[in-house]
């Protein structure tokens, strides 16, 4: 299902070409930079001919990892608050976020809490978030520090990166650690309860604060 | 350093500010001062004031460095692309790495043709109201409005010079209430930062067109307040700004976002009730006229609001080339909305064996997103053609038109007051939960892609059962009424949009949807996640999540909506499928007569009829799928059938020669 239905870890039997799939989104505020994050990770390439998104597109890239072939499907969303109802939708499914602001920009990180609200409310609980702060070229221009990002994300219980798709700084290394961070929720699921293929036994959750969320009780799974 | 001292001005901006203001300006701004409607008294935190004073803050600022433009000595070097790199423009202004492809003798003879047609059309434009004009213009509206006319006749079918007549001075109005109000001063700066960067227009930060796409949003996010600005507005406002100066391009944009025949306006607002209704109805014609297409983009889940979004929002712009947009748009302002879905249409249906042997998503979406509009595979005259085709198809089929709008696609507010927007919104802090309409959209998208083809077939086939007759009637009054309008396009050209008032219990607006009740959200939520439980319950099970019924709690909105929207369908099941192959390259009449002399045409006609004549084929095929779909047999069908094969693009002839008959043909005949 386009972006809905279910996390899928395990390759199409038709597909030879990798061994897993992971479902990536990109969300934040307008211009913070998430598609030219995208294009400098696929493509890497970075032309200040921008462009703003709208709806949502994605990009495929496949990386070894482990001795194992993942292929990303990374989605891109559109960052006006209006485009939010079209985008959730396709938080179902994802395995990972990477939650975006722009270290220049007061405001959208401001926002971030807003975001991780969304990302609790509509994506599957497994799912794991990085917080990253972009365009950490623009040093002149910054206005949220770089403790207060890792202050936020410590107490989001997410990890934490500054990141500059301009000058290409700790881009690929995001991913990386987002791809090692759902291998390692994947081995711990299917080790305590190897007859699901996905799902698998609560993990924890972004804070991991019991009573949060949706209930528990209603679920076999 | 902290965003609200960056934005503090000094005593020195703020003089500098004031002398940049005309002095009319500035009058007209002491005058409307007044009668901006305060809001109640409202008791603020200091934050939010905080929060106020630099949001305003912010605003002048950033209004400050548009009045300055080029001279605006805060131009980060990184916000002007380094354009070395390019070295091309196309006549349209686009710049390209590599010189465009098109030999110097295709662009003499394009040229030579397009001269022969301005003829025609100042001749038309010059009798705009006379029955020859009213003849012609269907016609030579397909055939492409030569570029340097696109202007002239594009204001004629808008009707802007009324539009402006009736409300002079209001841009001016607008302009200054969104200096002072415009909760969406940031958000519109942050796309024109990012729109056609790489046009000669709007390369340049603060150019003078950046200037002024700048000030059209700026002000329409003030004259029509429900939708205020939203992405994909800006591509829309800055390819008008192509053709229109500035206040012209403000008029031409609320016609496009309000009249009736295009209504834009229900795309972008809170909810985007009218992308619910494009996608749906798009959805019905593939399963009626490209069920294999259908059927293998939902096994690929491909759906249709991931690749068909931008091409009704900004009219396919960025998703097919620019030229061949160009005639899409002709074609647009005169027919409205009803050429969307049939383009779309003609999209999947010209490249439909490319589609059927692209074996997964990537593929597919890569292909529909980026690769046809770098190169669409078939000339655009050949592209209008079908998608002529299309439109008689879909006529017959009763499939053209689409599902009257719901209530809440239309104004109903009217425009141009000076409502001064809500704390909240000029804060521009973001809603925590949804609107109703917000959550309405968010789960038929969500159902959409999680349904199958048999839970919508069912849906459809229910509505069409329960309320057929009624439906078929209101249908042919809908066809009747549009076909008046062509008839009328040159007299009556452009009829306003009545704002539409207490529909849908009233005050509906962006600012006054922040109150969402707790409850509906934290249904969603539990739906969402009793769903999630259900499909992985139902992995382990082996059972496929949508093969369960009833459909869960969270679903009934979108369902509902469904079952309206089919209800409102004509018999369309009972329609002859066949008849419309006959038509499906019916051409213009004119046609005939050049064509019969041109070699190259007639090969190419008997190629594409070789392609209809497999519609039959799948009309079958149509017939088997309740079967098919009650069967639990996963096999797809739509796997590329070897045997259906459309010309290859390599092999589509230039057209040019064939339009310079038709259009030398087309003169003796007609002068």
């Amino acid at each position: 299902m386009a972006g809905g239905g279910d996390p899928k870890w395990q390759k199409d039997a038709s597909d030879q070409n990798f061994d897993y799939m992971f479902k990536l989104l990109i969300i934040g505020n307008s211009s913070v930079g998430k598609t030219s994050f995208l294009f400098r990770y696929a493509d890497d390439s970075f032309t200040s001919a921008f462009v703003s998104t709208v709806g949502i597109d994605f990009k495929v890239k496949t990386v070894f990892r482990h001795d194992k072939r993942v292929k990303l499907q990374i989605w891109d969303t559109a960052g006006q608050e209006r485009y939010r109802t079209i985008t959730t939708a396709y938080y179902r499914g994802a395995m990972g976020f990477i939650l975006m602001y722009d270290i220049t920009n007061e405001e959208s990180f401001n926002s971030v809490q807003d975001w991780v609200t969304q990302i609790k409310t509509y994506s599957w609980d497994n799912a794991q978030v990085i917080l990253v702060g972009n365009k950490c070229d623009m040093e002149d221009e910054r206005v949220i520090s770089f403790e207060r990002g890792k202050q936020l994300a410590d107490q989001l219980g997410v990890e934490f990166f500054e990141t500059s798709a301009k000058e290409n700084v700790h881009v690929t290394d995001v991913f990386e650690r987002l791809v090692d961070i759902i291998c390692d929720k994947m081995s711990e699921s299917l080790d305590s309860d190897p007859t699901l293929v996905a799902g698998g036994p609560k993990g924890q959750r972004l804070t991991d604060q019991p009573g949060q969320g949706p209930p528990n009780a209603n679920c076999n799974c | 350093m902290t965003r609200y001292d960056r934005y503090s001005l000094s005593t020195d901006q703020q003089q500098q500010k004031q002398t940049l203001n005309s002095p009319s300006a500035a009058a007209a701004a002491d005058r409307k001062l007044d009668t901006v409607a305060v809001a109640p008294g409202t008791t603020m935190t200091d934050e939010e004031l905080l929060l106020l004073e630099r949001a305003n803050a912010e605003r002048d600022e950033i209004f400050l460095r548009y009045d300055q433009g080029r001279k605006c000595d805060s131009i980060d070097a990184w916000e002007d692309p380094m354009f070395e790199v390019y070295t091309q423009a196309d006549r349209y202004g686009f710049l390209h790495p590599v010189a465009p492809a098109q030999s110097k003798e295709a662009e003499l003879l394009q040229h030579r043709i397009e001269m022969e047609r301005v003829k025609k059309w100042v001749k038309m434009h010059k009798n705009w109201d006379a029955a020859a004009t009213k003849e012609n213009l269907r016609r030579r509206v397909m055939k492409g409005i030569p570029d340097r006319m696109r202007s002239a006749i594009w204001r004629k079918l808008l009707d802007l010079d009324r539009q402006i007549r009736e409300n002079g001075g209001m841009y001016d109005r607008m302009l200054d209430c969104a200096r002072r109000h415009s909760p969406d001063i940031r958000q519109i700066d942050f796309d024109v930062n990012r729109q056609f960067r790489n046009h000669v227009f709007y390369r340049e930060r603060y150019s003078v067109k950046q200037q002024s796409l700048f000030r059209v949003l700026a002000a329409y996010s003030m004259y029509n307040t429900e939708v205020g600005y939203c992405q994909g507005m800006s591509t829309v406002a800055a390819v008008l700004l192509m053709y229109f100066d500035e206040e012209d391009t403000f008029w031409a944009l609320d016609v496009l976002m309000t009249n009736q025949r295009y209504a834009m306006h229900g795309l972008y607002i809170v909810g985007f009730p009218k992308l619910m209704r494009f996608l749906a109805h798009h959805d019905r014609i593939l399963t009626k006229c490209l069920p294999k297409v259908k059927k293998h983009l939902d096994k690929h889940e491909v759906h249709s609001v991931l690749y068909s979004l931008k091409w009704f929002f900004v009219i396919f712009i960025e998703r097919i080339p620019f030229s061949l947009c160009l005639r899409v748009w002709d074609i647009y302002m005169m027919y409205g909305e009803r050429v969307l879905t049939a383009m779309a249409y003609t999209i999947l249906k010209v490249h439909k064996t490319k589609l059927l042997r692209m074996k997964d998503m990537d593929q597919v979406t890569d292909f529909l997103q980026t690769s046809l509009h770098k190169q669409f595979g078939y000339d655009d005259d050949y592209v209008i053609k079908a998608l002529q085709s299309s439109m008689d198809e879909l006529k017959k089929l009763k499939l053209l038109n689409l599902p009257p709008p719901s209530a809440n696609e239309l104004p109903t507010m009217p425009r141009g007051q000076t409502v001064e927007p809500s704390t909240k919104a000029r804060i521009g802090h973001r809603n925590e939960q949804f609107s109703e309409r917000e959550i309405a959209l968010k789960e038929t998208v969500l159902y959409r892609s999680e349904s199958k083809n048999e839970e919508e077939e069912e849906q459809y086939n229910n509505g069409v059962q329960g309320a057929g007759d009624r439906a078929a009637t209101a249908e042919d009054e809908d066809d009747e009424r549009t076909e008046k309008d062509y008839d009328d396009i040159t007299e009556d050209t452009v009829s306003q949009l009545h704002t539409v008032s207490d529909m849908d219990g009233g005050s509906i607006t962006k600012h006054s949807l922040t109150g969402t009740s707790v409850t509906s959200t934290n249904d969603i939520s539990l739906t969402s996640y009793d769903r999630t439980c259900d499909i992985f319950r139902l992995q382990a099970s082996g059972q496929h999540p949508s093969s369960r019924d009833p459909p869960p709690a969270g679903t009934t909105s979108a369902v509902l909506l469904l079952d309206q929207l089919a209800a409102q369908l004509s018999d369309e099941e009972l329609s002859s499928y066949g008849a419309a192959v006959e038509l499906m390259l019916d051409d213009e009449e004119d046609d005939g007569a050049a064509e019969a002399g041109n070699p190259v045409q007639r090969t190419k006609e008997r190629d594409t009829g070789d392609d209809v004549s497999l519609v039959p084929e799948e009309s079958e095929e149509r017939e088997l799928d309740p079967m098919e779909q009650s069967a639990t047999d996963p096999s797809p069908n739509g796997q590329t059938n070897p045997t259906i094969m459309l010309h290859s693009p390599e092999q589509q002839q230039p057209a040019v020669d064939e339009e310079d008959e038709d259009e030398l043909t087309e003169k003796q005949l007609s002068f």
